[in-house]
């Protein structure tokens, strides 16, 4: 288990890496000068500039640039944004916990809707229900996102009124910000009214998570489908049924696990997407995320903005493929242990 | 009276175009305390045949039968719940790859314990656990596995197929079948192995009379420890009868092809001269030959092969030819 980790982790740092050396590139690739689009300091006096291309080493070859770079991300330093001349990362450690809580919300609705039904679908073989879960599931995955946001906003906030159709929280409360979740935040805060919040911020992010969650849980829905039904016929089933147990505990004991393990890869990847997909979801609802942040600084040109932005996001997804790895590991025995000669 | 009394079951293939009779009215039946031998060549329907009798088939075959008797029981009168409820408890079996028939992701510990029916154990809800622990220890005892501990903690990939197999018996052995179905449990064995496993069976027929159905393709190498041997080809019976009748007079000429294509059988044979074959090769399920169907490779077929032969009995003896080798012998 130690290998394995150890062996993820080291992944996750030559990615890094990889991805970094992307982001400097942009530097150059962006119109203007690399210094400024780095630093993002737009009207800098002479010394100033001078004190930036030192830290920057601007005078020495492109390596040392390159470890120049790396050195100030790691001192959490991104540059100030060139929009609003405040630091890139005190704005995105605003607005990523945003993102990474619909994000999240989202692909467990996604999981919680869409596997259940595709094993239902599975089992249920050519019968209706399965037509009935996969004509569903085509028609959500063939539904584009920005429609079907401001469909939900027309029909739940404006016709029925249920549900707000904007933001993360009513401006009645005050919370105090502290991990950036919503949820844990008003957990954790001493406000008298922090249930009222929680409904309230339960409530606004009903709606958005929904919207994102549509699409990854019809692909779910048919990932599940193809593997529980791929397992029914593997012959170990065969054999369980020879041994007499019944229909439930020949799903729950043996078919459930294997199908699984088949798709838990197949959420991880499909993540990215989901992210993606939310980024447009927060700009129609007007959730204060990273996503609608990012659409926000290509409008304005904001090239210190992007490169962050492009970086810490993609981090996010990189780390949840890792999270999803060790949960595959969990569940397949095959996976964990040491291998040899693979 | 008999075990098992199978008479004219036929498994029927549905395709789009037509459908296929992959196994065509074949009869079988066991007595208690019996080994039947059922030989053919692969694809001659035995697997079929087997997975049939103990209903794990697809829906894509359906499966016909004129008798299915059962310890006197007419299971064909039973609705399937029950059905399957009696199969379940008295019958057993083993399948071919032992590796591909345990569940790769539970360890062997647990899917032994869930073969053990709680009806077995006595005591309180609070004794069970452990009973049912000790129980699994007695089975892999009695397959011959010393290590149980390590055993019941492994996952299948990480055993031997031959443990694997030794598993899938004590598997089959924990309901305490009346009948055991081995479908090829020494496939793809080393010969020490698959020594091992049929001793193994063989004295559990002893021990505990249990009837055991060997599925084998080949003939000689199960002849030691079958009582009784029925032959199939192409999903067509041919000829039943207790091994030394197989084996010393077989009536039926593919049969005596069988026999003859050993090398145990042709000691007299000059060296590096060729062993005696039929010509051809068995035919596809999309161009079964009408009438029997090895009629286009059989030494002895004429005109009357083109209409299925009804089968004959001779004192227990029972062959499915026209033109029996009854006469020569």
């Amino acid at each position: 288990m130690l290998i394995f980790t150890l062996r993820r982790l080291n992944l996750f740092i030559f990615t890094m890496l990889v991805l970094t050396l992307l982001s400097f590139s942009l530097s150059f690739l962006f119109p203007g000068d690399p210094v400024i689009n780095l630093s993002g300091q737009l009207n800098s006096t002479e010394q100033q500039l001078a004190v930036i291309n030192q830290s920057y080493r601007m005078q020495d070859n492109i390596i040392w640039q390159y470890f120049a770079y790396i050195q100030h991300i790691i001192q959490g330093d991104f540059g100030l944004s060139m929009s609003s001349q405040s630091p890139v990362i005190d704005e995105i450690m605003i607005l990523l916990p945003a993102t990474i809580e619909l994000s999240l919300v989202a692909l467990l609705i996604a999981m919680f809707t869409g596997i259940p039904l595709g094993f239902i679908a599975a089992i249920k073989h050519n019968k209706t229900s399965d037509n009935i879960i996969l004509s569903v599931a085509m028609f959500g995955y063939s539904i584009p996102v920005f429609w079907l946001g401001l469909l939900a906003i027309l029909f739940f906030s404006i016709g029925l009124g249920w549900l707000p159709s904007a933001g993360r929280i009513s401006l009645l409360f005050e919370i105090e910000m502290v991990t950036g979740i919503q949820f844990f935040d008003i957990l954790m805060s001493n406000s008298p009214d922090k249930w009222q919040a929680f409904q309230d911020a339960t409530a606004h992010i009903i709606l958005p998570a929904c919207v994102v969650a549509l699409a990854p849980a019809t692909i779910f829905v048919r990932l599940a489908r193809a593997s529980m039904i791929e397992v029914l016929e593997t012959s170990y089933i065969r054999a369980v049924k020879a041994k007499g147990l019944s229909f439930q505990q020949i799903i729950f004991r043996h078919a459930l696990r294997n199908a699984l393990i088949k798709i838990i890869r197949h959420v991880g990847l499909q993540f990215a997407n989901l992210v993606t997909i939310a980024m447009v979801t927060e700009v129609i609802f007007s959730w204060p995320g990273i996503g609608r942040w990012l659409i926000e600084s290509i409008y304005q040109r904001d090239y210190t903005a992007i490169q962050s932005g492009l970086l810490v996001l993609s981090c996010f997804i990189f780390i949840v493929h890792i999270l999803t790895d060790f949960i595959y590991a969990a569940l397949n025995p095959l996976a964990r242990g040491n291998k040899h000669g693979s | 009276m008999n075990l098992l009394d199978i008479r004219n079951l036929s498994i029927e293939l549905e395709t789009t175009n037509q459908n296929i009779l992959a196994v065509d009215r074949v009869s079988l039946s066991m007595k208690e305390g019996e080994v039947r031998g059922l030989v053919g060549e692969s694809g001659s329907g035995k697997s079929l045949l087997a997975q049939a009798i103990i209903g794990v088939l697809e829906d894509k075959w359906h499966v016909h039968a004129d008798r299915f008797h059962w310890r006197g029981i007419d299971l064909l009168r039973l609705d399937i719940e029950e059905r399957k409820n009696i199969l379940c408890r008295d019958i057993a079996m083993i399948f071919q790859e032992p590796m591909a028939s345990l569940d790769p992701t539970t360890t062997i510990g647990e899917q032994l314990a869930e073969a053990i029916d709680s009806k077995q154990l006595s005591g309180f809800f609070w004794q069970k656990q452990q009973q049912r622990k000790e129980a699994v220890i007695r089975l892999l005892h009695k397959v011959g596995i010393k290590k149980h501990i390590q055993c019941m903690k492994s996952y299948p990939h990480q055993l031997t197929e031959a443990i694997c197999q030794r598993v899938m018996i004590a598997i089959a052995l924990a309901s305490r079948p009346v009948l055991l179905i081995a479908d090829e449990p020494t496939a793809a064995m080393e010969s020490t192995n698959q020594g091992q496993i049929f001793r193994l069976l063989a004295s559990l027929n002893q021990l505990k009379n249990m009837s055991i159905l060997l599925i084998s393709h080949d003939l000689e190498n199960i002849t030691h420890w079958t009582n009784t041997i029925t032959v199939m080809y192409s999903g067509q019976f041919v000829e039943a009868g207790t091994t030394e009748q197989i084996f010393n007079k077989p009536l039926h000429p593919y049969t005596k092809a069988l026999v003859d294509s050993s090398p145990k059988a042709n000691l007299q044979l000059p060296s590096k001269s060729r062993l005696m074959t039929l010509p051809g090769s068995i035919p596809i399920l999309q161009h079964l030959p009408i009438g029997c169907r090895l009629g286009p490779r059989c030494p002895r077929a004429q005109r009357a092969c083109v209409e299925a032969p009804k089968v004959q009995n001779f004192h227990g003896h029972k062959v499915s030819c026209h033109f029996s080798l009854k006469d020569t012998y």
